[in-house]
């Protein structure tokens, strides 16, 4: 089974179809899990206890995971001075303390196998350092320090722990940017166009393959930064 | 077969399977963590899966990923005996 946090919408979305489409066993994980076309469970990864809870109903049903994607995140663009200390606390409870949170108590399951692959999600706005992204970004690089940090510790059971960093993906997440910056920042890329949630998808593929198992604790840039 | 001192004596058993040969007796107050732990990282992770197993065995889930396992100062892994400790409590927490 390959475990997907922000299954709902966006690339978690995407990754779920295309892990499906592939014949994968998919459990999808996501705040409002109604309507989803693929096996899932509500959970709000920025909750330690609801995360715990996913992973004792797993335990109990003697799930087998072998990956664990962890997409969900959220973005509020805005300047640092302006974004409301709320919204910053949501934006790191989600998307750093998420990601941590499902690494810690979902990869117990991918030791007991020595063997896994574990995919986090950072952005091209850690890299180019992007305005109006600051505390987005910041939560994002938070991900990629955890990241290579986790992934020498689970280097000797076999799991290797890589991170995603895309640049603008036509998603949801991407309401509220303009089309001028949006082609702003895709010029900054190494390879200057907007790639699609299917390019994503690949990429994930790449990483779950037993074929990449060299590959650990490294940030893929898609498009290149 | 499942009394508490027959339980602790396991671990610490379990435990002592686990350091290669190293001639170190393993008691309640054998360090798990910090620079004076018998076991490595890795070791301890082994360790606790199967703990985790052993406690299916006995009807129970043991949970070692909880807030009390990972603080140094208070924690289950602080030794030996803690670790047999909280075992025991959630084995019977939970009858």
């Amino acid at each position: 089974m390959i475990l997907v946090s922000g299954a709902s919408r966006g690339l978690g979305r995407a990754i779920c179809e295309r892990l499906v489409a592939r014949n994968h066993t998919v459990m999808g994980l996501a705040r409002n899990v109604e309507g989803l076309p693929f096996p899932s469970m509500a959970c709000d990864v920025s909750s330690y206890e609801a995360v715990k809870n996913v992973a004792q109903e797993l335990k109990k049903s003697g799930a087998k995971i072998e990956g664990l994607i962890n997409a969900a995140g959220i973005a509020s663009m805005n300047l640092a001075v302006t974004t409301p200390p709320e919204v910053t606390q949501r934006i790191v409870h989600t998307n750093l303390l998420g990601t941590i949170y499902c690494c810690q108590v979902f990869a117990p399951f991918l030791l007991r196998n020595k063997e896994g692959a574990i995919i986090n999600f950072s952005t091209i706005a850690v890299s180019l350092g992007l305005k109006g992204e600051s505390v987005y970004a910041a939560s994002k690089a938070g991900v990629e320090g955890f990241t290579r940090a986790f992934a020498r510790e689970m280097a000797g059971f076999n799991v290797k722990v890589n991170c995603i960093a895309p640049g603008p993906i036509e998603t949801a997440l991407l309401q509220g940017v303009g089309e001028k910056q949006v082609a702003d920042i895709v010029s900054r890329q190494i390879i200057p166009r907007q790639f699609t949630p299917d390019a994503v998808s690949d990429l994930v593929e790449i990483l779950l393959d037993k074929r990449s198992s060299s590959l650990s604790g490294q940030v893929l840039h898609v498009g290149g930064a | 077969m499942s009394d508490p001192e027959t339980l602790q004596l396991e671990i610490f058993k379990d435990i002592q399977s686990r350091l290669s040969g190293r001639q170190i007796e393993v008691t309640e107050n054998t360090p798990l963590i910090g620079d004076l732990s018998c076991l490595d990282s890795i070791q301890l992770v082994e360790l606790c899966l199967a703990l985790e197993d052993k406690a299916s065995e006995l009807g129970f889930t043991f949970d070692w990923t909880s807030e009390a396992a990972m603080s140094k100062s208070r924690g289950m892994f602080r030794t030996a005996g803690a670790l047999a400790k909280e075992f025991l409590a959630q084995r019977e927490s939970q009858k």
